[in-house]
Parts: C-alpha cells; sequence; structure tokens
C-alpha cells in the first residue's frame, strides 16, 4: 500500500506542473507587446496562439489542453519578462508547448509506474451508446439551419469512405465552390452544430 | 501563407500522413513539420481539423480498423473535449444516415423493342394482309402499352420498396435509441460532471475574452476547486493531499480512484469532517474508465468545504441496501 509519500495530490497539476510563478499585469502587457504593437490585434493574436495551443495538446493526446495552454502561456510571458527577446512567437510557444509534451509524458510515465501497472497504455472504454438527447438536439440544430446550409452538412458527413468522396465531389458540382471552400464551409457549420447541441443538452 | 515553407516535404501534406499524425503513428520529426507548418498556415491547420473531423467520424462509424481503432481511443479519448467531439460525431452519424436519401435506383436506359430496324418491320407489315396486319399493329400496341404499366408499375413498387426500407431502418434507429434511453438516464449524473466542465472552460474562455478587452489582467479564480485521490492511501501517511479552494469557488470536485480489483458496478461515498460528523452522502455512482484505470468523481458545492481534514470513505454497492467499504482517503481543505 503506497503512503502518502508518494501519492500525487492533484492529478491535473501533476499533468501541468504546480505555476510558482503568477502571471501579473506586467508580464502579461509585455506578453502582449511581443505579439504585435496594436493591442487589440495583439489581443486578437493572443487567442488565436491559445486556440492553436488547446489544438497542439489535444493532438499530442495531453489530459487537460486547455489547462497545458494555459501553463506554456505563463511560461513564455515569465520568459518574456526576464528579458528574452522572442522573434518568430509562434515558434517559441510551441516550442515551449513541446517541452511542457515532454514533462507531461514523463509524470505520466511516473505515475502509472506509482500505480503499479494499473495504468497500463490499455484505454477502458465504454460501450458505444446512442446519445439520444444529442441526436433529438441534433435533429432540432439542424432544422435552425437553412435549407441550403443544412443539405450541405448533411450530404457532407454522409456515408462512408468512398461514398463520402463521391458526396463532397458532388457538392463542390452542386454550390459550384472549389474543394477547399466547402471544408471551410462544412467546418463552420459542425462547430456551429456542435455548439447548438451541446447549448441544447444544457437546457 | 499556404506554401511558405519550400523546406516541407511533400508527404506532410498528404491526408494519410495527417491520418497518421494525429494517431501518434509518426516519427518526432515529421510530428514537429506537421506542427511547425500548421501554425504558420491556417489553411493547413483547417486541413488537420478537416482530416480530424472524419477520422473522429469514421471511428464513430465504427469503420476503423482494429489496430487504428485502439490508437484512435488511446490518443484521442484522453481529453474531455476530444469525448465530447466522439459524442457529437455519433450523433451526426445516425442523423445524416436517418437523412440520407437511398440511392437512386438506376434503371438502364431501355430503348423501345422496335427501334431496332424499323425499315424491315414496316416492310413486313405491308406485305401482310390489311386485316391482319391491322390486328397484328393493334396487339403490338396493346402489348406496347401494357409494357408501358408494367414499367411504371413496376417503378412505383420499387419505390414504395425502398420507403419501406426507410421506414423499417427509422423504426429500427428509434427502437435501438429507446433501449438506450434506460443506459442515458444513468449515464446523467457523468454528463452533469462533463457539463460543469465545459461550464468551467467557456467561464475560462469568457475570462480571457474579457481580460484582453479590458486590458487588465487577473488570474481567475476557477469555478471548480478538483483534486484526485488515489486509492492505497494510508490514514497514518506523511504529507495529507490539499484541496485548495480559491473564495470565488462554486463547486468542489473530487475524483477518487479506485482499485482495479474493485470491479462494482455502482458506488457510494461519505464524506466525514475531522469531529467525525458527515458533511456529504452520495449514493448510485457510476465509475468512470480514464486513461489508467476507473474513477469515482464526485462533485459538491464548495461552500460545504471548510479548513480542516477530512476523510472520504468510499464503498462498492453490493446489493439493493448493501454496502462494502472499500477504500479511505484522506485529504486537508484549505479555503483562501
Amino acid at each position: 500500500m503506497a503512503d502518502d509519500e508518494s501519492f500525487s495530490p492533484d492529478r491535473r497539476a501533476a499533468y501541468a506542473p504546480r505555476r510558482k510563478w503568477a502571471l501579473t499585469q506586467q508580464a502579461f502587457d509585455k506578453l502582449l507587446a511581443s505579439l504585435g504593437e496594436d493591442r487589440a490585434r495583439a489581443g486578437e493574436r493572443y487567442l488565436e496562439v491559445r486556440s492553436n495551443l488547446i489544438r497542439f495538446f489535444q493532438w499530442r493526446g495531453c489530459p487537460f489542453p486547455d489547462d497545458h495552454a494555459d501553463e506554456t502561456i505563463n511560461r513564455v510571458a515569465k520568459r518574456i519578462e526576464e528579458g528574452e527577446d522572442i522573434r518568430n512567437a509562434p515558434g517559441y510557444f510551441l516550442g515551449v508547448a513541446r517541452m511542457l509534451v515532454l514533462e507531461i509524458n514523463r509524470e505520466r510515465a511516473r505515475e502509472h509506474q506509482a500505480l503499479g501497472e494499473m495504468a497500463s497504455e490499455r484505454v477502458e472504454t465504454s460501450e458505444p451508446e446512442e446519445p439520444q438527447a444529442s441526436i433529438e438536439c441534433l435533429r432540432a440544430c439542424l432544422e435552425s439551419l437553412s435549407p441550403e446550409n443544412a443539405e450541405l452538412i448533411v450530404q457532407y458527413y454522409q456515408g462512408e469512405k468512398s461514398a463520402k468522396i463521391e458526396n463532397r465531389k458532388r457538392l463542390t458540382e452542386r454550390f459550384k465552390i472549389p474543394v477547399n471552400t466547402l471544408r471551410m464551409r462544412a467546418l463552420r457549420l459542425r462547430d456551429k452544430l456542435q455548439v447548438c447541441v451541446e447549448d441544447c443538452l444544457k437546457r | 501563407m499556404s506554401g511558405d515553407i519550400p523546406e516541407m516535404k511533400e508527404e506532410a501534406y498528404s491526408e494519410d500522413q495527417i491520418v497518421r499524425y494525429l494517431l501518434g503513428d509518426l516519427p518526432e520529426q515529421a510530428q514537429v513539420e506537421i506542427e511547425d507548418r500548421a501554425f504558420q498556415d491556417k489553411q493547413y491547420l483547417q486541413s488537420i481539423v478537416a482530416v480530424e473531423d472524419d477520422l473522429i467520424d469514421e471511428y464513430a462509424r465504427g469503420e476503423l480498423s482494429d489496430s487504428e481503432r485502439r490508437r484512435f481511443e488511446q490518443r484521442f479519448l484522453s481529453s474531455q473535449e476530444r469525448r465530447r467531439k466522439v459524442e457529437f460525431a455519433r450523433a451526426l452519424a445516425i442523423v445524416t444516415t436517418e437523412l440520407a436519401r437511398p440511392e437512386r435506383e438506376s434503371f438502364p436506359a431501355r430503348a423501345p423493342a422496335a427501334s431496332g430496324r424499323p425499315g424491315a418491320l414496316a416492310a413486313f407489315l405491308r406485305g401482310l394482309n390489311p386485316a391482319v396486319g391491322f390486328a397484328l399493329a393493334a396487339s403490338v400496341l396493346l402489348i406496347l402499352i401494357g409494357g408501358s404499366w408494367l414499367f411504371v408499375e413496376n417503378l412505383r413498387l420499387r419505390s414504395e420498396l425502398a420507403e419501406l426500407g426507410r421506414e423499417q431502418e427509422s423504426r429500427e434507429q428509434r427502437r435501438q435509441a429507446l433501449e438506450q434511453q434506460l443506459a442515458e438516464e444513468r449515464a446523467r449524473a457523468d454528463e452533469t460532471a462533463a457539463r460543469l466542465e465545459r461550464e468551467r472552460g467557456q467561464e475560462l474562455a469568457r475570462q480571457l475574452e474579457r481580460a484582453v478587452g479590458e486590458s487588465t489582467t487577473r488570474p481567475a479564480p476557477p469555478a471548480i476547486a478538483s483534486l484526485a485521490l488515489l486509492p492505497g492511501v494510508s490514514r497514518s501517511g506523511g504529507a495529507r493531499s490539499k484541496l485548495v479552494i480559491p473564495q470565488a469557488t462554486g463547486r468542489a470536485r473530487l475524483q477518487i480512484g479506485i482499485e482495479p480489483e474493485d470491479e462494482y458496478s455502482r458506488f457510494s461515498v461519505e464524506l466525514r469532517a475531522q469531529a467525525g460528523q458527515q458533511v456529504w452522502a452520495e449514493d448510485n455512482l457510476r465509475p468512470r474508465a480514464i486513461r489508467g484505470g476507473r474513477v469515482v468523481v464526485l462533485n459538491l458545492p464548495a461552500n460545504i468545504l471548510q479548513n480542516g481534514k477530512y476523510e472520504l470513505v468510499l464503498k462498492g454497492v453490493t446489493g439493493e441496501r448493501s454496502f462494502e467499504e472499500i477504500g479511505y482517503y484522506y485529504f486537508e481543505v484549505l479555503k483562501k
């Protein structure tokens, strides 16, 4: 039986190592300044960087992408406050994020070991359930779209692999738009539908 | 900025490479190339997101091979956001299938039988006795009319058949949906916890946006204070886990690790203050599978917790009213 010494008090905190340094107003101002001279534009870039970092941590299979993104931003802000001159902000953020991924993976390995192999690479997943509430919400959300958009999203994501390719080809002809434009429209509509479904589920 | 990185290897652009990247199947260097490109080229980033959505859809539809599915589960199901995407994809797969218009039955164009050699037929008719010719022409006409009617009727029946197929499919989906309803109800508690997580994320995003807009940034206190409690921690142990609750925190979330051999399907939790009085109890908690084992998640109002030491008793539900105490967890609350 493990004792309290080997006990990891907060897994989330463990994956995003404890923040000893806190973001100050001055540090945040410097961080924004590193992203652009115009403060409003820098603010937009900040949100974009954060969103990209969240995606990066998701792609790398990390458990708390939002927290890790914030930790990355804090670390970059700290280095800027300490006088580091950042020329390629996206690359710099990404570099710091990669270092954090290494730490997270080390922490995971350590935790797996501490748990006595309970944490093998196997991931238990529950049997897929038909998400009835989500289905009903999705039906309602589809009705809120214009007929053209509803047709686009349904056709775009319909069918299996090969059928999907054919459907998308037909859609580019039907709407007379290039593949990239079609994809962007489908992605935006999918995001909108997912937000709509999640809002609907909250009600 | 598309095409701004000429040294990037061409294969990094391919959909297959992106799929391998998303499944964690590429060497580090190739991963780095893809990520660098995605951070500098919005269009490329969108391509990855599109491939990711398709991959999630394929998982939701059960189209991935066994090895792809395993890698997907290891890599994708590690975060709450991704699990929400998978749930959405499941709903999308069902609804798009439901709304799919069945492929139109294709019938080969049928040329009229008489169209092959009209000149020969006319010459043949001209050579006949007029009465016989008339009777023959009338018969041909009747055959043509009957044939056309049969053809139209055939089309109608096929259409009805397709419609019946759709109805049957729809009924089947509805039946399956009803069967799932009970399970859905049981999962309600889990969904509530997930919603709390979502709300926290949204609140954080709003606070960030507000912070950028107002040019003021103070780290906001979390809406939920979290603490993971692992099994097998002795009361007499040294450092006790601490749950730090900032002032504005509304909820506290305790993630209670379960020993692998405790294979109960339901759990009950009792939380006691140091003096022994019960401060919270909750039954019928379903375990969740996470990377590395199973946990029970307890959400409770932060205001019932005061500074001090707590003992949490985890019980496995063995029957209608019978429980078995299987674990004791100790932590300390610090309110700030």
